[in-house]
């Protein structure tokens, strides 16, 4: 119950700093009248820190102590975030790089890294049907939407 | 109106649109089928497929997608016991029970059966409501407008999954993200950082796809590795008359699909709940009504037909909404509004004034899909049974692959793979914090149409308030939007909680 009231607590400090940073923002917009471009945002970095601070005094006292079965939304296999951290790095590089190195080259890439990274703990990693999953995949891709669809996918490297 | 409709089915009779029907059915299935993918990444990775389609074509496509995922979540309900999509939650009751009794097959049966059946009534009823609705909402002016979005905002975040602090949270976050961009009326921009790319604000698209399909792809991850293979049950098609039930089934089992269709077609058009929340609600009332209801839950096939009747006629309700006033119910009737406006379409009244002959193709469309989805669900079954042990690893970097080239295809800007990536990493904080992703998705289109209908009816009453109030039906959906926070406040700060809403929140 513990780590519940403290995740909640974290949750409203979380929405609470956010109505804050969007009321800082809000402030700094040129302002013309009463009713004007400012004046919606301003409504919703209220109600944001408003609700930020209920969720905040929410999480003060134990109200669901009844059920303690709905804290954790039924989380059965501790999440795994080295994995997380690995895909959201291989997002990034993904994207990062796909104008420069190029939508077929850097999509066989991703893929190929992705799949070892996603890979089950039981199972063995299989390079050669990965990497050709990864070549045919991208390449199948970038054919259709390339040349199907008219999508100007970068091509980067490749002139193809 | 047959005779437009006629005009709608001669326009979908097409080689090249029947083929793209069966596809998006086939595609939605499995989908729907396979837990952890959902009708929302279906949709989204397709879109990049229909860019360069004609409307009739991309929106036939889309539909029959729709139509699909949303029935597809039966086959692992019944076969795994786990739902492939929210919608099919109590068909696990039922279904799973019917299953281990060896009567797999009937209940697969049944729930395509009935999937359809209530898909038909659902669209028979948008066939009927969706124009008259158009007609009367073609006087609404903005007063209107701002309170029915008020009012849609305030009932998904109080109704969806979770506390109302955090839905209204969610909500209101949407429009904030619709806030960055250039402001309506007096256009000054706000919130762009000098950045030329977001002048135009986010795409909702890339916000739907960010929040709905890479969050998705996150969350897998934290778990993909601990995964075994799923064991999948196997059913055997041999000797199987008609779709593995008795006529006599059938016409015993009317009574209660009337009333789950009545159910699914009615919360459907409510925005914010949809078939999520109707296949729970149309099975306890099944079960109430029931002349046996403690046999519910042991395998009959009462609860399958409620379930999945309810479920599949929320497609028809979500429509009306949508099509008429151009709210979308839903994250699935969203990305369809996102598809919809691809290919030049506004959803609201003048729809139906303006391209009245598109609306009838959809609508027959719709049909084409259903009638579709009754006949390769159950014979291609055994293919679907299969595709449920295609492993995760695989699929889904292939799909996070169709989504990047799905954003950078709106407008050829890797600054959309970008903005998917953040609303990824926003959707997998939602999922974290337990908040629901429903409402930010909805405020964020309701948003800035609330905001330009203030303005602009703020305009025409001189800046009078009272302008929101006096009008009848814009003040009474503001007090309905009021009530409705008030109601749930005054049972939070008491303590007691509505059955019903206890039930779906859990």
């Amino acid at each position: 119950m513990d780590t519940h009231t403290r995740k909640e607590r974290l949750i409203g400090v979380v929405m609470l700093c956010a109505g804050l940073v969007y009321l800082v923002m809000t402030m700094n917009l040129p302002r013309k009248g009463f009713i004007d471009a400012a004046f919606v945002p301003y409504v919703l970095a209220f109600i944001l820190c408003l609700l930020g601070v209920l969720q905040l005094m929410n999480s003060r006292k134990p109200a669901n102590a009844g059920k303690p079965a709905e804290a954790d939304d039924g989380e059965k296999v501790p999440a795994d975030y080295p994995t997380v951290l690995k895909t959201l790095g291989l997002i990034v590089l993904y994207t990062a790089l796909l104008s420069t190195v190029g939508f077929p080259i850097m999509t066989a890439l991703y893929l190929y890294a992705q799949f070892i990274v996603l890979t089950p703990a039981g199972q063995k990693v299989n390079h050669i049907g990965y990497a050709v999953i990864a070549v045919v995949a991208s390449l199948v891709i970038y054919y259709i939407f390339r040349h199907g669809f008219d999508l100007l996918l970068p091509s980067g490297f490749l002139d193809i | 109106m047959l005779e437009l409709l006629q005009h709608g089915f001669s326009a979908v009779f097409s080689i090249q649109i029947l083929i793209l029907i069966t596809l998006g059915v086939g595609v939605g299935i499995i989908f729907g089928a396979v837990p952890g993918l959902t009708a929302v990444m279906a949709i989204a990775l397709s879109l990049p497929l229909t860019y360069s389609m004609g409307p009739a074509a991309g929106l036939s496509l889309l539909v029959a997608l729709y139509i699909g995922a949303t029935s597809g979540g039966l086959i692992s309900a019944i076969l795994l016991k786990i739902p492939g999509t929210p919608s099919s939650i109590a068909t696990t009751f039922d279904g799973g029970p019917m299953m281990e009794k060896g009567e797999g097959v009937k209940a697969l049966g049944a729930g395509i059966v009935f999937s359809f059946l209530g898909t038909i009534a659902s669209i028979a009823a948008l066939m009927f409501i969706a124009p008259w609705l158009a007609k009367v909402a073609l006087r609404f002016g903005p007063h209107e407008y701002f309170a029915i979005a008020i009012f849609s905002l305030t009932l998904i975040a109080t109704l969806s999954t979770g506390s109302m602090i955090k839905g209204l949270f969610s909500g209101v976050l949407g429009f904030v993200f619709a806030t960055v961009g250039i402001a309506p009326v007096d256009a000054i921009r706000r919130f762009t950082f000098d950045i030329p790319n977001l002048n135009s604000g986010f795409e909702i698209l890339t916000v739907l796809v960010g929040v709905f399909a890479i969050s998705e792809i996150i969350k897998v991850a934290e778990s993909v590795r601990a995964e075994r293979k799923a064991q999948v049950g196997s059913v055997s098609m041999k000797d199987i008359k008609g779709f593995g039930f008795s006529l006599k089934e059938f016409f015993g089992q009317l009574p209660n699909s009337i009333r789950s269709a009545f159910i699914g077609i009615g919360i459907g058009i409510l925005p914010g709940v949809g078939a999520g929340t109707s296949n729970i609600v149309s099975y306890i009332v099944a079960k109430k009504r029931s002349k046996h209801p403690e046999k519910f839950g042991t395998g009959v096939i009462d609860g399958v037909v409620a379930s999945e009747t309810a479920n599949n006629a929320g497609i028809g309700g979500a429509m009306i909404p949508l099509l008429t006033l151009g709210i979308p119910g839903d994250a699935v009737t969203a990305i369809l509004l996102g598809g919809f406006m691809i290919h030049g379409i506004q959803p609201g009244p003048m729809l139906f004034m303006s391209q009245g002959d598109l609306v009838y193709t959809i609508f027959a469309a719709l049909i084409l899909a259903a009638l579709m989805m009754l006949v390769l669900e159950f014979y291609g079954l055994r293919i679907f049974i299969k595709l449920l042990a295609v492993p995760k690893h695989i699929l889904l970097p292939i799909i996070l692959v169709l989504c990047v080239v799905g954003a950078f295809g709106l407008s050829s800007r890797i600054f959309d793979i970008w903005t998917i990536l953040v609303f990824g990493l926003v959707g997998y904080g939602f999922v974290k914090g337990g908040i629901p992703a429903a409402p930010f998705i909805i405020g964020f289109i309701l948003g800035p149409m609330a905001e330009t209908n203030l303005r602009r009816g703020l305009m025409l009453s001189d800046g009078n308030f009272m302008g929101f109030l006096s009008n009848p039906i814009a003040g009474g959906f503001i007090l309905l939007a009021v009530a409705s926070v008030a109601w749930h406040l005054f049972n939070a700060l008491r303590h007691r909680k509505d059955g019903v809403v206890e039930l779906l929140r859990s």
